[in-house]
């Protein structure tokens, strides 16, 4: 053992061993900014993006409308006045940002890492990879803020928001629950990356589906009765009702309690299989010695 | 000569074909790859039908037809999608198949190749025309059956000579995309900004009367927007072909502009790239 100096790390539940992950998540946070503003045309392409991609929802349902308010819209909500499709698109779609977070930021961490030739050696660290996922979960949550905070910018300026200021606190609250259950999700996904390589049909797949379950540019109302159900499995549904709830003028009163609840379940729910898969998937490639393999 | 003009003429045949076979062979080895881009181009356009649906309590809506000129959103909403699938297809089937090459290690065997490059690049695109087309007529079928899409025999015809020009003008934008990712490598955000503006500026889920004037200019100058306006005008409002005759015209003028500028840039790009010795290059 000449020459070689032993290094302890911290293990187990300890302080010493959390201060170490947090300190792993923070670094692969900052690797991920460094690697994305290295190329800053592509960073502010993906800045954009959302917006580009919430301009055709908008318009649409303007031309439908034939102007702002819906009262068909109102009907299905229940609100007291027709509903402003700006307003109530703005913060459907807002919340999908983060959905896409959980898919392709958190799913895709590990196998970018091996497109970069670097899983293996982090593999071989003495840090959790779940730390380089949360890194991840990190990095994404900030990048899809500047976005979000960029489409309200430009819808604000362009159409403007009929926004209830007042309801922004217990909204970040709700959306704060949301986002633990996506994370567990997202990393259910990193762990279906790792173990089928190519796993951007099955990403591509969810967020196509959860795109429809959420109630993102309508009201659960309008999706058949199995889809309705379904949705209460993910945490945008109710996540975006009690959002709206305290963000829009008008909006029916929700059982604020219920959605908490609701939302709590999600988190514990997603966050354990999340991980549980994410175990088992990654002792089953490292037995079949299937890390490497693309 | 003659015989020279045959022979090249064989030859160059020849390469298109085993670009073209080489291209299916790797879409039937991957066929969840196939399976994708079959089913969900639908799902991208189902939440804007339930859209429309909660937005106006039904399937029609009178406001939408004073600029679409059909009061049906459902159809309207589907042809887009199909159409602008094409886009896709072309922007990253053949205007990213150089790079995917570099990936795969081969580009640099294919440009030393004693044969003119654009007869590479016209089989990748017949293989990506034939596939788009498998694609489109499968989610076509689908919609057909479950959306209530109707299609006559009588306009097959002059749909399928709209897609071959859309196809022709959207190969044209390819090869220029192709011919920069030869020199500038990383296309792909390239490739995500056309995509956008054929997405927000064609009248892919909306009329373009619904933009504003500036938009509308930019929306002129995109095949996809002639494309879909013929194609819905012919399927939708039930117009004879006569009726379409200047969005054909234009689709084809816009073809002969991108495909002599496409083939052009990329000579150009083949030769700098060359040159410079970077063709290897990440």
């Amino acid at each position: 053992m000449q020459g070689f100096q032993k290094v302890s790390c911290p293990v187990g539940f300890s302080w010493a061993n959390l201060k170490a992950e947090l300190r792993a998540i923070w670094d692969s946070n900052v690797k991920v900014w460094k690697i994305e503003l290295a190329y800053p045309l592509s960073f502010l392409r993906q800045c954009v993006q959302p917006l580009v991609m919430l301009l055709p929802f908008l318009l649409y349902g303007l031309v439908l409308v034939g102007g702002r308010y819906s009262e068909a819209l109102q009907g299905l909500l229940g609100t007291l006045n027709p509903v402003d499709v700006v307003t109530y698109i703005f913060t459907g779609y807002m919340v999908m940002g983060f959905i896409g977070t959980a898919i392709w930021g958190m799913g895709f961490s590990i196998r970018r890492e091996q497109w970069f030739g670097t899983l293996e050696s982090i593999y071989v660290t003495p840090t959790s990879r779940l730390s380089l996922v949360l890194g991840m979960a990190l990095h994404s949550t900030m990048h899809q803020s500047i976005s979000v905070t960029i489409e309200f910018l430009v819808i604000y300026a362009v159409f403007g928001l009929a926004l209830n200021v007042q309801g922004i606190l217990p909204a970040l609250t709700i959306f704060a629950l949301m986002m633990f259950a996506l994370y567990g999700f997202g990393v259910l996904i990193s762990a279906l990356a790792l173990f089928l390589k190519e796993g951007w049909i099955v990403a591509e797949g969810l967020y196509s589906i959860l795109m429809i379950l959420s109630p993102v540019a309508y009201p659960l109302a309008v999706l058949p009765n199995v889809a309705r159900q379904a949705s209460g499995v993910f945490p945008t549904g109710a996540a975006l009702i009690g959002m709206r709830s305290f963000l829009m003028e008008g909006y029916p009163p929700q059982g604020v309690g219920t959605i908490f609840l609701h939302l709590l379940a999600l988190d514990a729910a997603w966050i354990l299989f999340g991980i549980l898969v994410f175990y088992l998937v990654d002792r089953y490639i490292r037995r079949r010695g299937s890390l490497g393999k693309y | 000569m003659n015989w020279n003009l045959s022979q090249n003429l064989t030859s160059n045949s020849y390469i298109m074909w085993s670009e073209l076979v080489k291209n299916m062979k790797f879409l039937m080895a991957y066929p969840a790859v196939f399976v994708f881009w079959t089913i969900f181009p639908i799902f991208w356009f189902i939440p804007f039908i339930l859209q429309g649906q909660a937005f106006v309590g039904g399937l029609q809506s009178p406001e939408f037809a004073k600029l679409a000129g059909t009061p049906n959103f459902v159809p309207f909403v589907i042809l887009g999608g199909i159409l602008n699938s094409y886009v896709l297809t072309s922007l990253y089937g053949v205007g990213e198949s150089i790079r995917r090459e570099a990936y795969r290690g081969t580009l640099d065997y294919l440009l030393s190749s004693p044969c003119n490059k654009a007869f590479i690049l016209i089989g990748k695109a017949l293989s990506e025309s034939i596939s788009s087309t498998m694609y489109a007529i499968t989610q076509l079928v689908v919609c057909i059956l479950f959306f209530g899409i109707e299609i006559t025999l009588g306009v097959i015809m002059p749909i399928l000579l709209i897609i071959i020009l859309l196809i022709l003008g959207l190969y044209g934008i390819a090869l220029m995309l192709a011919a920069i990712s030869l020199r500038y490598k990383q296309a792909h955000d390239l490739a995500h900004t056309l995509e956008n503006i054929f997405y927000v500026f064609s009248p892919v889920r909306y009329p373009v009367q619904s933009l504003p004037s500036w938009a509308q200019m930019v929306s002129t100058i995109l095949p996809l927007t002639y494309a879909l306006i013929a194609v819905r005008s012919l399927m939708l409002l039930k117009y004879n072909i006569t009726a379409v005759y200047y969005e054909i015209l234009v689709l084809f003028i816009i073809d002969v502009v991108a495909i002599f500028l496409g083939f052009y840039l990329f000579n150009w790009m083949e030769e700098r790239t060359k040159k410079s010795g970077t063709i290897s290059h990440y």
